[in-house]
């Protein structure tokens, strides 16, 4: 945040030109300060609300995990996770199946000599024929919407992560151990694709809510450039193990006096580059 | 107004902070480990699904990079491919995969394969594809699937619907029979292409899979002939007086880069195979030899002595700027360009040792990733991730081929019907 608020002093005077106001008037004009004070406290109040929405909000971080399987058929899509997970406790409610049927394929012909020349049909399963309802709709938009606000906010993102690097200065001597405690518990979980011909493309960074417990609550959100490099399958599969990582390791035990310090991690960044020996 | 201002965003500051603390965590140290992942028999009503899912699981666990679970373990079964699986118990066996599939016959008698292939954790569909096919060409079917997982999970091409061509080595040491032949590159349906009356040797791929050019003895130099495999016609490639050896196609399939024999001295020429014009690329007195293209065409790895020992060497696809790149000590041979363009695979020998090396094409990054008693002849997997090899036994015990990743994991071998050797590496299977 400091670079915003830095943002806001330097901008906010230049914007105000006029003479200065004579120290006679101070007197004068005591119920106006007051005024322009609390008046003040109102906008500070309102700002940081703003701000608090716009953080909280999907559409400001990157791309919801959801992209990771945007090309195909996606459950999520379908149905919202607050009642996904009763559905995927009992099977018997998906009698009336949640995926699209299979699309029948025209087979190609055969070629007509050869035994180890095959052509075969290759067909997407994922594009559904059926009608959706209005829930799956609204769904599978809000799908598309976050895609595409993330990919339209990446200067946005990346500006915002820079801010929050900026910042960590200030923060990693009072949480350095909460971050070790994270590392050290994540370690065993995170099995990341490094056999990528360029390291740098398997780096993936998460906003990551935890609850109390230190279970994941929500889906976390890749941010910044990871989120843009989606289209880049090597960054895809390094955020969907880096996703496998989160989820497989959760809950975390993190001291929960602390809650405060850890309830979201972000950037929650993976850098195999190490790994890789590069 | 300034100084009113100052102070009020400090107070903002002082109220937004606490809020928008949010913890960093870079994580830069992992557990690289094969994926564990669950493929159930597919849903069948003969045993074609087992067979699939038993091929998938082997082509998986082949690559090194997952772990397919023991069936017996599962707590689950898959009954239905069309409903989402229950996650939950596919967690209990630590399964971070789950492929579901079903197998059934069409009305034309075409097998039709369908499978999901499922994230445990993130509770969502990663891919899901159909694959129709004649009944016997069930094992296609299942390396097509095996591909699919591998390109979603790694982001990368697979390389189990491919094809090894090799020389089938039988008989006496000093009478040696060596064939060409070809397999799956999982060895099943393991084929000979020639009877064996001749040798023949360096064999290699053309980027459709379809056509194979090698050296062979027939009659009294060795030279280079091309193979079609639909047909089994083969042909001289060229007349040329003298041998020619060490073939290999350009990335688009028009041109065969060669060496050519002339007292004692050997060049690198090109042969465009649309018109039969041949062109000269080294005119140097020492033996350059073993061209490799660059996966773009533009540019031609060989090895040469003209340093006075075997070394690599790179060009541009017209003769020009030839430039050493390999500096180690030793000799470096047999070059072959990556198909991903970034490493250049080689045999190494350095003091009676060999092993198989990679190195960047600007010569960095040189790393051995295979040491043996004689370990040579590299070729790439289709990705460009995965390499086999001849592995020749001490004692003249015979040869055999192994393959290894290009991160020097997961070396294991490659099982042949007897001795083998110079195996070439097909492109995926159009």
């Amino acid at each position: 945040m400091s670079s915003g608020q830095s943002q806001t002093r330097s901008n906010r005077p230049t914007g105000r030109k006029g003479p200065p106001r004579p120290t006679t008037a101070r007197r004068n004009h005591a119920g106006l300060v007051i005024s322009l004070v609390l008046h003040g406290g109102l906008i500070a109040a309102t700002w940081l609300t703003w701000n608090r929405v716009v953080e909280m909000s999907p559409e400001s971080h990157a791309v919801p995990v959801e992209l990771v399987v945007a090309e195909q058929t996606n459950v999520r899509a379908e149905a919202p996770p607050q009642v996904e997970q009763k559905k995927v406790e009992d099977t018997v409610k998906m009698d009336e199946p949640p995926l699209p049927p299979f699309v029948d394929a025209e087979p190609a012909p055969l070629p007509p000599v050869p035994q180890i020349k095959i052509i075969v049909p290759k067909t997407n399963l994922d594009q559904p024929d059926t009608p959706k309802t209005k829930k799956q709709q609204v769904a599978a938009a809000d799908a598309v919407l976050n895609k595409i606000l993330a990919q339209a906010k990446v200067p946005k993102n990346a500006k915002a992560g820079e801010r929050i690097i900026q910042g960590q200065g200030n923060q990693s001597l009072a949480t350095a151990d909460l971050a070790d405690a994270l590392k050290s518990q994540i370690y065993r979980c995170w099995n990341p694709p490094v056999g990528a011909p360029n390291a740098n493309d398997l780096v993936v960074a998460f906003d990551l809510q935890l609850g109390a417990d230190g279970t994941v609550l929500g889906r976390p959100q890749l941010t910044g450039n990871s989120a843009a490099a989606m289209g880049n399958p090597y960054t895809r599969a390094a955020a969907e193990a880096a996703l496998r990582a989160i989820y497989q390791c959760a809950p975390y035990n993190l001291p929960a006096k602390r809650y405060s310090d850890w309830k979201e991690i972000n950037p929650f960044q993976f850098d195999p580059r190490e790994m890789m020996g590069k | 107004m300034k100084n009113f201002l100052l102070p009020l965003a400090l107070f903002g500051a002082l109220l937004a902070s606490p809020a928008l603390a949010a913890l960093q965590v870079d994580v830069t140290q992992g557990n690289a480990q094969p994926l564990p992942i669950a493929i159930p028999d597919f849903i069948a009503g003969d045993a074609t699904g087992a067979n699939i899912a038993g091929v998938v699981r082997a082509d998986l666990e082949r690559s090194g990079l997952f772990k397919p679970i023991d069936p017996k373990a599962y707590v689950d079964h898959i009954t239905n491919i069309n409903t989402v699986p229950n996650f939950t118990n596919w967690r209990v066996i630590n399964a971070q995969g789950l492929v579901a599939g079903a197998v059934t016959l069409q009305p034309d008698g075409r097998l039709r394969a369908d499978f999901r292939l499922w994230d445990v954790y993130g509770e969502s569909q990663m891919v899901g594809t159909s694959f129709s096919t004649q009944p016997e060409s069930w094992r296609r079917v299942a390396h097509m699937v095996s591909d699919a997982i591998y390109e979603r999970v790694t982001g990368e091409k697979g390389y189990f619907d491919t094809r090894i061509v090799f020389i089938s080595e039988t008989g006496p040491a000093i009478k040696r029979v060596k064939r060409l032949a070809i397999m799956d590159e999982d060895g099943a349906n393991p084929n000979f292409l020639t009877r064996g009356d001749y040798m023949v040797l360096t064999p290699r791929f053309n980027p459709t899979a379809q056509m194979i050019a090698y050296m062979s003895y027939i009659g009294t130099k060795p030279r280079v002939y091309l193979f079609d495999i639909e047909t089994g016609k083969q042909e001289m490639l060229g007349n040329f007086p003298n041998m020619t050896f060490s073939p290999r196609f350009s990335p688009d399939g028009n041109k065969v880069a060669l060496s050519l024999e002339e007292n004692g001295n050997s060049d690198v020429y090109v042969m465009d195979l649309r018109n039969r014009q041949t062109s000269r690329l080294t005119a140097d007195p020492a033996i350059d030899t073993a061209p490799s293209f660059s996966p773009d065409g533009r540019q031609i790895a060989f090895e040469s002595d003209r340093s006075g020992s075997q070394q690599i060497y790179v060009m541009n696809a017209d003769g020009t700027n030839q430039h050493r790149i390999s500096f180690s000590p030793g000799r470096s041979g047999t070059p072959v360009w990556s198909p991903r363009g970034d490493l250049i695979a080689f045999t190494k020998q350095d003091e009676g040792h060999f092993g198989i090396g990679v190195m960047r094409p600007d010569g960095s990054g040189e790393r051995l990733i295979t040491s043996g008693w004689e370990d040579e002849g590299p070729t790439w997997a289709p990705n460009g991730r995965v390499l086999m090899f001849t592995r020749e036994i001490q004692g003249g015990r015979g040869a055999q081929i192994w393959s290894i990743d290009v991160t020097g994991r997961n070396e294991r071998r490659v099982m042949t019907p007897g001795d083998a050797s110079d195996p070439a590496w097909s492109p995926l299977i159009q």
